[in-house]
């Protein structure tokens, strides 16, 4: 450490003067001697390596940085977004459900009910690829490869009318796609209202009116322990249905049948668990929506799906 | 033997004896045991209150189970309603979500880690932490990639600071709607933390002179990602490992997660996998398409990290009514982002006069503080207000003074003095005045 060695400048100082100097960084502890720099000073965990940062390092900054080379058009994100996005954004970016609206609301920011969108609200073109990338789509983030990315951002921001239809993204051109909201950003400007500290006669009791009432409080009946019916594979599926399909199956997304609505799994039922495990495992394209395979968690044991449907089946009889 | 202790020794046979009997065998056992013995409205209530004395109760009369029974000990089977829950309309499903704390059930100013309000954007990973590793670069001189074992040998610092969501309260800014207290103001928890103070990481890492952003990412499926302040990174940012003395909880960001005390919750980011240290900050969508807030003129203020004093009656409170006219003890919780709570007032009139409060738990920067006073209620109705200055001089805002400035459109940081009305029956609900 050496934290309490002579300092190469001290021996210029009489004997004295050094010795009080040292005593006092001494006393004072390492720091006031060694806080120029404490890189590495405990030393502990491993260097990480280029190739490391490399598979880790994925965001990306308005101005370009962390954007890896590739392209994409407004043309192949159509049929990606289809595929991928639309099921809960919608075909045209609307939204499904409570699910994040992706376009429209163009100069609404000012109404009562403002509509933010990518096009009528988001900054930067940048923040979109990197979310996209980063946590898109909402089952399976970091499945999509970089040129897949370029596509779907190209094309909605062709949702928002901000390019063409004939439009490619790449590295080299997303930084100088600027959306209409870039400008409309300002610093915190907090604290921005000064209340007045009054103890007596702060107001006229004339002038207060209850201007909204929120619904009265109606206590839940008391929980009671009570036994839970079902087989053991069903208590074993809960957890993972909670986890895993309870995004489609207690919403409805993609049509995929809600956990309870019994007349929409009487059929299902009907055909036995063998072939609904079999559709659930290995995917299946029904009249109403896509099942993808184990719902596009490849993770899952073929025996967790199996405890899921059931857990799932005992829900819906 | 008088006929009255005979009657009680007939009484304490039948209560007990119905013991080993459940439910309703138990009820018409006793109903029937009673009758037997007649005409006592007295012997009923004897019975129907085996704690009353003289009785005494069953419980104190036989043996209780054993150590280890419960090798990690739960609440009380009988506190099975003091859970988190959610408002389902508020998001499209459970996996980006958020759980309220049951303010109203909570007492001091720790929340129990098993209680502490849940914010998912992809839901709850399983992270195993022998596989978790926390990687630090960018304008670094040595670019680490730590271990849980390696982040553990660190100096180590503990404090007690609250978190809350931004957006607490944030459906009310356009009018009262949340039904109670979990609800209006439970995106909020004080916990121990401990861990790492992210300064002491940087040294070891040697931060480049130019350096003055570092964005935290998450090991969830969201990458969840912020852009923090270096001067922030350098004050008292905490890599926590630690809640309440044990590992932090998986809800929790288990096994490390950043706390920025004071700031946004949404900026602690949990599951923590990534700092990397740059120059600018990197406008991810948590920090432009989310918590920003939309101001009357069409702009929005971006980076407004503080969350700002702010207070709430927790008793009374639509979970806590009155019962009768009478003396109560009135109490509540006060925070503030920017320091210590330097006092509360509480005004019983909707804020036409004010009463000083007295502090009930240590009082420490950046943490809940719990004050309280004694009132009593004549049974007619009232308007309950708290009202918390923090030691900047500070005073928490009304809705009306936030609204002239911010209009209604900005969802976060909504810290308006709350109103709740105390109805002529002892209910209490949720309203906002003008």
């Amino acid at each position: 450490m050496g934290g309490c060695a002579m300092s190469r400048s001290a021996k210029r100082l009489p004997r004295s003067v050094t010795i009080a100097l040292s005593l006092t960084a001494c006393l004072l502890g390492s720091s006031a001697v060694v806080a120029a720099d404490k890189t590495g000073y405990y030393g502990y965990g491993l260097k990480a390596t280029p190739e490391q940062i490399a598979g880790w390092d994925i965001d990306v900054r308005p101005d370009g940085k962390g954007l890896p080379p590739g392209s994409g058009s407004v043309e192949d994100g159509e049929y990606l977004y289809e595929e991928k996005c639309a099921e809960c954004h919608g075909s045209f970016g609307e939204g499904v459900g409570k699910y994040p609206t992706l376009a429209g609301g163009e100069g609404s920011l000012r109404d009562d009910r403002p509509h933010k969108t990518v096009g009528s609200y988001w900054k930067y073109t940048s923040t979109l690829w990197d979310y996209i990338h980063r946590a898109m789509p909402f089952t399976q983030p970091e499945s999509l490869g970089d040129d897949e990315v370029y596509a779907l951002t190209a094309y909605v921001l062709y949702l928002n009318d901000l390019v063409e239809d004939d439009f490619v993204l790449t590295q080299e051109n997303l930084s100088s796609i600027r959306l209409p909201n870039e400008g409309n950003f300002i610093p915190d400007a907090r604290p921005d209202v000064t209340n007045k500290h009054c103890m007596k006669k702060c107001r006229n009791p004339a002038d207060i009116k209850i201007t909204s009432e929120a619904p009265a409080y109606v206590p839940e009946p008391k929980s009671e322990p009570v036994a839970t019916g079902g087989s053991m594979a069903g208590a074993a599926g809960k957890p993972v249905f909670d986890q895993y399909c309870a995004i489609c199956h207690a919403s409805g997304v993609g049509g995929a049948p809600i956990v309870g609505d019994i007349e929409a799994w009487a059929p299902r039922i009907a055909q036995g668990m063998d072939q609904m495990v079999g559709h659930a495992v290995d995917g299946y394209q029904g009249d109403a929506g896509m099942m993808p395979a184990k719902g596009g968690f490849s993770q899952l044991s073929d025996e967790e799906v199996r405890q899921a449907v059931q857990a799932m089946v005992e829900a819906s009889q | 033997m008088s006929k009255q202790t005979e009657l009680d020794q007939l009484l304490r046979t039948v209560a007990l004896s119905s013991e080993e009997l459940t439910g309703f065998d138990r009820r018409s056992f006793l109903r029937n045991g009673l009758t037997l013995l007649g005409g006592a409205g007295l012997a009923a209530a004897a019975a129907a209150d085996p704690g009353m004395p003289p009785n005494v109760p069953p419980w104190t009369k036989r043996l209780g189970s054993g150590v280890t029974t419960d090798p990690y000990g739960k609440p009380s089977p009988f506190e099975a309603d003091v859970k988190r829950r959610t408002v389902e309309w508020l998001t499209a499903d459970k996996i980006a979500s958020i759980s309220f704390t049951p303010l109203a059930d909570l007492k001091g100013i720790v929340t129990p880690s098993g209680l502490v309000f849940e914010r998912y954007h992809a839901g709850l990973p399983a992270i195993e932490p022998q596989q978790h590793r926390l990687m630090i670069h960018g304008m670094v001189k040595r670019p680490l990639i730590l271990s849980m074992d390696d982040l553990m040998r660190f100096p180590s610092t503990s404090m007690i600071r609250f978190l809350e969501c931004p957006a607490n309260g944030g459906m009310e800014w356009r009018g009262a709607q949340m039904d109670r207290l979990q609800f209006s103001h439970g995106m909020l928890a004080c916990c121990e933390w401990t861990g790492v103070l992210l300064s002491t990481l940087l040294e070891e890492v040697g931060i480049d002179k130019k350096a003055s952003w570092i964005l935290a990412e998450g090991a969830d499926g969201s990458h969840m990602s912020r852009s923090i302040p270096m001067d922030k990174a350098l004050d008292d940012a905490l890599i926590v490992y630690a809640q309440n003395g044990e590992a932090l909880r998986p809800e929790q960001g288990y096994p490390v997660r950043l706390i920025n005390p004071g700031w946004e919750g949404n900026t602690c980011v949990k599951w923590l996998r990534r700092l990397e240290i740059g120059d600018k900050p990197w406008y991810h969508r948590e920090e432009t398409s989310k918590y920003t807030e939309l101001m009357p003129d069409g702009r929005s203020r971006e980076f407004s990290f503080v969350q700002e004093c702010n207070s709430v009656v927790t008793s009374p409170s639509p979970e806590k009514p009155l019962t009768k006219p009478g003396k109560y003890w009135v109490e509540g919780l006060a925070w503030s982002g920017r320091g210590k709570i330097k006092r509360v007032d509480v005004s019983f009139d909707g804020g036409v006069s004010w009463r000083p409060t007295k502090f009930t738990s240590i009082v420490l920067p950046r943490a809940l503080t719990r004050f309280g006073l004694e009132w009593d209620w004549d049974g007619s109705t009232a308007l309950v207000q708290s009202r918390a200055v923090d030691e900047t001089g500070y005073v928490q805002p009304t809705y009306t003074q936030l609204r002239d400035v911010r209009g209604s459109s900005s969802i976060y940081h909504k810290n308006a003095i709350h109103t709740w009305k105390i109805e002529n029956n002892g209910g209490v609900r949720n309203v906002q005045i003008s």
